[in-house]
């Protein structure tokens, strides 16, 4: 087996009390002093991630979009916004990449740049099997498939307080912020590029910066040239501890996205058809539900797939979990399917049947947050929102609902004014 | 991190005798540190028996659900309220706050326990 990969910012990590974990080829921080604090950091103030990690494929030429239009589940001509605008440029945009079978190869942001000019990031150590990927559907067509896997850092920077931390670092915060909707991006990390003067430190790194991220929380992924990583991650440190933010790890992260009722590729999607799930907005739909707007790799498996498994989000009723790698679906006390990811946000509580972050403005004063248990599971057929199922997996059996949602008043999608 | 008037089990419970036939049971620095923000701290009711090595709860923390066992034969005399407002008592002062049980010790002290060098050296081996 090969070595284990770092980021750049292996080192500070360690430095700064890490614990460090194996994840796929990388060791990574699972958390600093409590993963549990990291992630009430991000619901309530902010924490940053080192997200080196993740694979970022520059694809260009002439027929880039139309490779890309064929390679990804969403229709890049209707894709952006409520009103299914076209991917222009600064706009990114989540879906899948998919095999002929309709499963999932990665799931990933793809950023349009400029004309003819594109970057998709996709997980840790996808970034050689996608990058072939795309140049294979593109061969013999004007297109160029760069994989830039460990080339670039990546650090994202999450939490209502990211605005405030951003604004003390930016060259020109105003203009960066002003017309950056959830899902755009500005600026490029190559200080060649054209963009690049769109956004920069002070101190003059230039940064692409994209406002997304894996928590559900407001906040801003960033791209810089590998070498700058720790600069940019101790610069932006160093403004936002006043304002709480912390570093965190990928147990804060991990719990987070579940909240946000986001997928852990290779964990909720995978190797198998990806249908019947609760992001149906990731795959181009019409708006009748019934077939797609347009043919992509995969789509006839998927339109011809029957018996296809369903995907479900549930929310337990306590804090308490069960080992997603062991535990068993129960309906009725029939066995009926696997889990896929349980975790608990520890963000969130019940009280009179309703789920109240501890960032929700209408929470009961005095309402304890302990926290609730998350997930997916994947079973045979449909079941209503609201079903109860049960987890067994040999330690402890939970009851957990069936859910559309899990952690409530996300801050995401919330005008970047708001936090000023 | 492991005081000597403790005795600690390989699975990182530990017994810390309190002179009079009784004792307090928990998890040791290492475990609370490998297990990372223990959350939650399922306990047996008090007066239930066990021998030395019998599962008698778990700890959740945000990593993993774990088994925790008897270091040495004993009855549950009483079981640390405060854990369940408090579980982070587990992590911040295992070997104070964050006892799990008091016992009364029944039968021969487990003679696998080990002391304070030991467990050290055990531990030592675990994280290279």
């Amino acid at each position: 087996m090969s070595e284990l990969k770092k980021t750049p910012l292996f080192d500070w990590h360690k430095a700064n009390g890490a614990n460090i974990v194996e994840f796929g080829d990388y060791l990574m921080p699972v958390w600093y002093g409590s993963a549990r604090n990291e992630h009430l950091a991000v619901v309530c103030q902010a924490g940053l991630f080192d997200t080196s990690h993740m694979a970022t494929i520059r694809v260009f030429g002439k027929d880039a979009y139309e490779v890309l239009q064929w390679c990804f589940t969403r229709n890049l001509d209707a894709c952006v916004g409520k009103d299914a605008a076209p991917l222009t440029d600064g706009k990114c945009v989540y879906g899948v990449f998919l095999d002929e079978h309709g499963m999932a190869i990665d799931d990933s942001l793809v950023y349009k740049l400029a004309d003819g000019e594109y970057m998709v990031e996709v997980n840790a150590s996808m970034g050689g099997a996608v990058a072939r990927h795309l140049a294979e559907q593109g061969k013999g067509r004007d297109i160029t498939v760069v994989d830039l896997t460990d080339k670039l850092g990546k650090i994202d920077i999450q939490g209502p307080a990211s605005i405030r931390t951003m604004a003390k670092v930016l060259k020109n915060p105003e203009a960066v912020f002003d017309k950056l909707p959830y899902f755009s991006a500005k600026g490029h990390f190559d200080p060649a590029s054209p963009l690049a003067a769109q956004v920069q430190l002070l101190d003059g790194t230039p940064v692409l910066l994209s406002r997304s991220g894996y928590t559900g929380e407001v906040g801003f992924e960033l791209f810089c040239e590998r070498d700058r990583t720790v600069s940019v991650w101790e610069t932006i440190m160093a403004a936002g501890a006043e304002f709480g933010l912390i570093p965190c790890g990928l147990a804060a992260r991990d719990s987070l996205r579940a909240g946000a009722v986001l997928p852990l590729s290779h964990q909720d999607i995978g190797h198998w058809l990806y249908i019947n799930h609760p992001w149906p907005f990731a795959l181009s739909f019409q708006p009748s539900g019934k077939g797609f707007t347009k043919a992509f790799l995969g789509s006839k498996a998927l339109e011809e797939a029957t018996g296809a498994a369903h995907t479900l989000t549930f929310v337990g009723q306590d804090l308490r979990k069960v080992d997603a790698h062991a535990a068993k679906v129960f309906l009725d006390g029939q066995e009926i399917g696997t889990v896929l990811t349980c975790v608990t946000d520890m963000a969130i509580g019940r009280h009179e049947g309703r789920i109240y972050s501890i960032a929700s403005p209408d929470k009961p004063e005095g309402l304890a947050i302990k926290g609730l248990s998350c997930g997916f599971i994947k079973v045979a057929g449909p079941l209503a929102p609201g079903t109860t199922v049960e987890l067994r997996d040999g330690k402890r059996a939970i009851p957990v609902t069936i859910a559309t949602d899990v952690r409530p008043d996300r801050s995401a999608r919330k005008a970047l004014k708001s936090f000023m | 991190m492991y005081p000597s008037d403790v005795k600690y089990t390989k699975n990182h419970e530990y017994l810390k005798p309190l002179g009079d036939g009784t004792a307090l049971v928990g998890i040791t620095h290492y475990a609370q540190e490998a297990l990372g923000d223990v959350v939650f701290v399922d306990m047996p009711e008090t007066g239930a028996a066990f021998g030395a090595g019998d599962e008698f709860g778990t700890v959740e923390s945000v990593k993993t659900v774990s088994e925790i066992f008897i270091p040495s034969a004993c009855e549950v005399l009483e079981t640390n309220q405060e854990l369940e407002a408090h579980p982070e008592y587990v992590n911040e002062d295992p070997y104070g706050k964050g006892w799990m049980l008091k016992v009364k010790l029944t039968g021969d002290m487990n003679p696998e326990l080990l002391d304070a060098a030991a467990y050290e050296a055990l531990v030592s081996a675990e994280s290279h």
